[in-house]
């Protein structure tokens, strides 16, 4: 399997209180072999990072749908630098507008996926990057 | 408070030791003995409530100063057909996630099947030489037969829920023999005190010890008594029973289960060792594990 022994954590961020998405890529990661975790709804950025670091994960997929995702990218990347941290990669997913993906990439994000983009393509970018 | 621990090296430790292969743990791992720290296991059915009850254990414990630090190793089933798998008990730990002296790492058993994963007692041993005051050790939801956490901690507490009925029956020979301390979950749910008298009619003690039968619930009440039985086990553990022949037992595990290992990594890497006579196979199969 691609991501055998690979550790991911599904983390949700921010106030919205709908976890659909998060969890059907938590299974789709599990059906290509990964290790995940999921943090349940309503995470700070603080709790995130912790969780992040004592699991040793190799990325962390935020799901986020509030639209503050500018905000908590830049919290969550700061924390995990200032962890020792900043070489686990960081995804974003949810509803985010085309025009903030070159800004959250600038910020340090390996992947950006939206809910139109198909589950495949998704865990075969996530397969790439981690391999 | 002790001093914030370096928690990304501890984690990135934990890793490499679960990923080890048998060599590099006979030549590098296994051997580190250091002071032993005392270790609670909890074990029992699916969705017994074990997380739930490691949050509020945990939270009593270092609350009311009864330890600084704890590590808690929560292990999850992996699936048998992708070999992933969703780590979920840390959800419901989440009254004690923000506690500077506790560390909470999640295993997947990845493929093991008796509750527990590979390089248990490494990873067990590493917490100890990181000076952890206590560790805890969640095992996979399991049935009556997974009962070798018993050999590797101190003080076995078994989860058993109301509504678990028959299967306390099948409990009997198995599990319920090796518990320290029976936990009845839920016991706001109808028929917990009902299940902790049956539980009560079978339990037998072992020495001078009877394992005691304690309530509790997902808010916490119950749980300082399940801490004080606890405490009074491992008084009565340090009395009883040399720290030698913990040692002993938990060397014997180490044993068995790198051999279960070699065996399976020696039968995945080769489909045809398992082919011809079983009597040829076998052969094959020591052979290459150089036994015998
Ligand atoms: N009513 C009630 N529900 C509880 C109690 N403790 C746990 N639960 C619920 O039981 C379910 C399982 O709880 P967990 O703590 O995850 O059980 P577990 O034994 O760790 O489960 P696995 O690790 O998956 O085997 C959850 O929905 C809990 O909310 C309790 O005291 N009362
Ligand atoms: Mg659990």
């Amino acid at each position: 399997m691609p991501l055998d022994k690979k550790r991911i954590l599904i983390a949700k961020p921010g106030l919205d209180g709908h976890d659909v998405g998060a969890k059907v890529i938590a299974l789709a990661l599990r059906d290509a072999g990964a290790e995940v975790i999921y943090t349940g709804l309503r995470r700070s950025p603080e709790h995130i990072v912790r969780i992040a670091v004592d699991e040793d994960v190799d990325m962390v997929g935020l799901s986020i749908l509030s639209g503050s995702h500018k905000e908590l990218v830049a919290d969550v990347v700061s924390r995990l630098e200032s962890e020792d941290a900043g070489d686990i990669k960081l995804f974003v997913g949810g509803t985010i507008p085309d025009e903030d993906h070159a800004d959250l990439r600038d910020a340090g994000v390996s992947g950006v996926f939206t809910s139109e983009m198909k589950i495949e393509t998704v865990i075969a970018e996530i397969e790439r990057q981690l391999s | 408070m002790t001093a914030p621990r370096p928690r990304r090296r501890i984690s990135r430790e934990l890793t490499r030791i679960a990923n080890a292969p048998v060599d590099s743990v006979l030549a590098e791992i296994g051997d580190s003995a250091p002071a032993s720290r005392p270790r609670i296991g909890v074990t029992g059915p699916p969705g017994a409530g074990k997380s739930t009850l490691i949050n509020t254990l945990a939270a009593h414990r270092i609350g009311a100063n009864l330890c600084d630090t704890m590590a808690v190793l929560a292990i999850d089933p992996s699936s048998p057909v992708s070999g992933g798998s969703i780590l979920g008990d840390r959800i419901r730990m989440d009254r004690i996630a923000d506690l500077p002296g506790l560390f909470i790492r999640s295993l997947s058993s990845r493929g093991a099947r008796n509750g527990l994963c590979d390089n248990i007692v490494d990873l067990l041993v590493a917490l100890e030489r990181h000076a952890f005051d206590e560790i805890v050790l969640e095992t996979v939801g399991t049935g009556q037969s997974e009962v070798e956490v018993a050999e590797l901690v101190d003080t076995t507490v078994l989860i058993v829920p109301p509504d678990a009925g028959d299967s306390v029956q099948t409990m009997k020979s198995g599990i319920l023999e090796v518990a320290d301390i029976i936990a009845v979950t839920k016991a706001d749910m109808p028929g917990a005190a009902r299940m902790a008298a049956d539980i009560g009619t079978i339990l037998r003690a072992r020495g001078d010890w009877m394992p005691p039968v304690v309530e509790t619930r997902g808010d916490g009440t119950g749980v300082p008594r399940l801490s004080d039985e606890i405490d009074r086990h491992r008084a009565w553990l340090a009395e009883a029973r040399p720290h030698a022949v913990s040692n002993a037992r938990r060397r014997r595990y180490h044993l068995r289960a790198l051999i279960a290992r070699q065996a399976e990594e020696a039968l995945s890497g080769d489909r045809h060792l398992a082919e011809g006579a079983l009597a040829d196979a076998y052969e094959k199969l020591t052979r290459k594990l150089g036994v015998g």
